[in-house]
């Protein structure tokens, strides 16, 4: 088939020339003709080179319409319109336009050679990857060898992670009842987001729970600012989704690079508003999404059901929650629901793995200083966590927001590091979460006031060194360096997400650009602005990565024998547990503290085999007692708040 | 949904550069103007006066998390 190229401009004949240059690539045969020619020397051309395509270009883009109905007239009266295929192009020009002017087809300034080439062929099949892309669920994280690679920083670890699960061996508490209850329960019941019924909580959960879960359960009263969906709300929302889905054509960011994978956060308050802008997400590109649950609900004893909204930050967990955000997610979507920091962690983690989130978020440390509570708690309910999450196959990621509050890198880093090594030892899979953030520390140390670059390379050069884990840099990236501005925003966020594929990092989270902005909601159109920048930068940079500066060696080393000399610290402490109160891995000098949800709730076991619960009498315990070896007793039923 | 106002899943951001000679006299002519559209509940999300006026972005929430959503509406 031989292809005739002709630009109706004067001058602006590139994009012909490009289209030339890759369809002789595929093996056509073409004729472009030189700018500034007539549409009558035009239909010579073609008549004269037997050729059996024209593809007429037209850069400028105003009166295009009037200039390509006057291109068919006088083709037309040339013969050649009719006899001799004809498309249009141009910046201005799309296939809708062309055909409704009686052309072949028409392509624009994004339409791929692919997408040319099926229109040659008259066969869309060989553009189908490009106008109906298919996203695969990557498998995430990347492989690594999960080692620590220097002898002393191993050596702690070990030290202190043998400590630790000695230390937990024989406790237990409210939180891991509760996960065991709901775990049990689950397997029985099959959650349809069509026509929801509440999980049966029995008296049993109750008993191990708040006042404020059993009043919801028992006297339908809703925590402040939370409220049911009715079944006729969830039923239109899924219409909605369902339609997003037909008309779902998924974005790459990465360009030529596999990795980072890009995620968001959401956690409007509302699963439904979440569903949307997850859809608005995943259609711009991002790999995967992770649910943030309100700070109440990290200090409330047990968990509600149904489908609840919350009309401030945080999306409520409730096993309804989570099903619905599920059924509005594309197959290839990457799901994490964060369990880490408070006193449902257990149960969440069982709920997120029940509901086949491919990730969870488990870290004592950050949850006990920074998170609210208490550290003997946390500890308890975490190995917990994280031995869920290892039989969920699961992936947790270790978040160090406590950089936030002012902790130093190396003690948050070290906190990591011992998640890490202690996840490890649990047969799971963690993954390194430093915040790459213009963080209080690094403020005051004046660590960032050249650039944002070179103590960000430093930090994940040190981890990398270190050890080889996963590294997934958030939550998000650029933390503290957005502005209200939009632009603004979307530039930091996207050159953090550049540094990082520098960096060869496994994924990074993103903020929207309404980051900085606090005096209402994060909006769907924030979320794909913040895209298009993350999508652009990759373009821009492609396989070239940023070089560091000359400080980053330095700041390296000092990183790493920061982090060995904490954690020297912590294992020449009593224990894990009193290292975290005594404010070894950030103290109230740094800007945190212990946190006291669940204070005195760990429960001592005395004997897991004598077919009990394992419970002793109550030592450590002073809320509500244990439920003890009570037949159990009979559901209660989930219904509507007031 | 009945209108192309209720498709908007939550806000409604105006964008746009006009002319003043303060910061509190931008913020005047931004609350004006979304009365002006009806849009009397606003909020500034970004604002930068410099030279010949500001740079503004204001918003304007029609559905917040929580409420009975506009675009589930038949």
């Amino acid at each position: 088939m031989k292809i005739l190229l002709a630009p109706l401009d004067p001058v602006h004949d590139a994009g012909l020339k490009l289209i030339k240059r890759k369809l002789e690539v595929l093996g056509y045969p073409c004729v472009l003709l030189p700018p500034d020619i007539t549409v009558e020397e035009i239909g010579e051309a073609a008549l004269a080179e037997k050729a059996d395509l024209i593809f007429v270009g037209r850069t400028v883009g105003y009166g295009v319409e009037q200039l390509f109905q006057r291109v068919k007239d006088v083709l037309t009266r040339q013969g050649v319109f009719g006899k001799i295929r004809v498309a249009i192009g141009g910046m201005a020009v799309n296939d809708e336009l062309a055909k409704s002017l009686g052309f072949e087809g028409g392509y624009g300034p994004h339409t791929s050679i692919e997408e040319i080439h099926a229109l040659i062929e008259r066969n869309p099949e060989l553009a189908r990857h490009i106008t109906h892309p298919v996203k695969n669920k990557p498998e995430f994280p990347f492989p690594h060898d999960y080692q620590v690679k220097i002898p002393e920083t191993k050596k702690y670890l070990d030290q202190i992670v043998d400590g630790l699960m000695d230390w937990v061996t024989d406790k237990t508490s409210p939180g891991v009842r509760r996960a065991q209850i709901t775990e049990s329960q689950l397997r029985t019941v099959q959650g349809s987001v069509e026509n929801y019924t509440a999980l049966p909580f029995t008296r049993e959960y109750l008993a191990q729970s708040d006042p404020s879960v059993a009043d919801f359960f028992q006297k339908h009263v809703c925590p402040p600012s939370v409220r049911q969906i009715t079944q006729d709300e969830v039923t239109a929302y899924l219409r909605r989704i369902d339609l997003a889905k037909r008309n779902f054509h998924p974005r790459v960011l990465q360009h030529d690079r596999t990795k980072p994978l890009v995620f968001i956060q959401y956690g409007t308050g509302c699963p439904m508003m979440d569903g949307m802008h997850i859809k608005v997400a995943e259609s711009w590109g991002a790999d995967g999404v992770l649910h943030f649950d309100p700070a109440w609900g990290a200090r409330t004893e047990g968990l509600m059901d149904g489908f609840l909204t919350n009309a401030e930050d945080g999306t409520p967990v409730t096993y309804a929650n989570l099903s619905l955000i599920k059924r509005s997610l594309d197959q290839a979507t990457l799901w994490s629901v964060r369990a880490h920091r408070g006193l449902n962690t257990p149960e969440i983690a069982v709920l997120a793995g029940n509901l086949g989130a491919g990730l969870t978020k488990i870290n004592i440390v950050y949850g006990s200083i920074c998170g609210g509570t208490d550290p003997a708690r946390l500890t308890v309910d975490g190995v917990e966590a994280m031995r869920i999450a290892a039989r969920y196959k699961m992936p947790f990621d270790i978040p160090t927001n406590e950089e936030l509050a002012g902790v130093p890198p190396h003690k948050a880093f070290a906190g990591m590091l011992i998640m890490a090594q202690l996840g490890r030892r649990l047969g799971a899979k963690p993954i390194l979460k430093p915040l790459l953030c213009h963080g209080p520390y690094l403020m005051v140390q004046g660590l960032m006031e050249q650039n944002y670059v070179d103590y960000n390379f430093a930090k994940i050069r040190a981890l990398q060194t270190i050890a080889d884990f996963p590294i997934w840099p958030g939550e998000p990236i650029g933390f503290m360096t957005h502005d209200e501005e939009k632009v603004k925003s979307a530039a930091t966020t996207a050159l953090h997400a550049a540094l990082c594929a520098s960096l060869g990092v496994d994924a990074v989270t993103t903020a929207s650009t309404d980051e900085a902005f606090s005096r209402g909601p994060i909006t769907s159109a924030g979320r794909a602005a913040a895209l298009h920048g993350i999508e652009e930068t990759f373009r821009f940079f492609g396989q070239s990565d940023i070089v560091p500066g000359p400080h980053v060696k330095d700041w390296t080393e000092q990183l790493i024998s920061g982090i060995n000399r904490t954690l020297q610290a912590v294992a020449a402490s009593p224990s894990f547990v009193d290292a975290l109160y005594a404010g070894l891995l950030g103290n109230k000098e740094d800007g945190v503290y212990p946190g006291r949800a669940g204070k005195n709730s760990v429960i001592a076991q005395t004997s897991l085999k004598s077919g009990n619960f394992g419970l002793a009498p109550v030592t450590m315990r002073k809320n509500s007692g244990p439920a003890g070896k009570s037949p159990r007793p009979p559901a209660i039923a989930a219904r509507r708040c007031r | 949904m009945t209108t192309a106002r209720d498709t908007i899943i939550d806000a409604l951001d105006v964008e746009s550069f006009l002319l003043c000679e303060s910061e509190p006299e931008a913020r005047e002519l931004i609350a004006k103007l979304m009365q002006s559209l009806g849009l009397a509940r606003h909020v500034i999300v970004s604002l930068d006066f410099n030279g010949p006026g500001a740079h503004f972005r204001v918003r304007a929430y029609l559905n917040k998390p929580g409420d009975n959503y506009t675009w589930l509406k038949e």
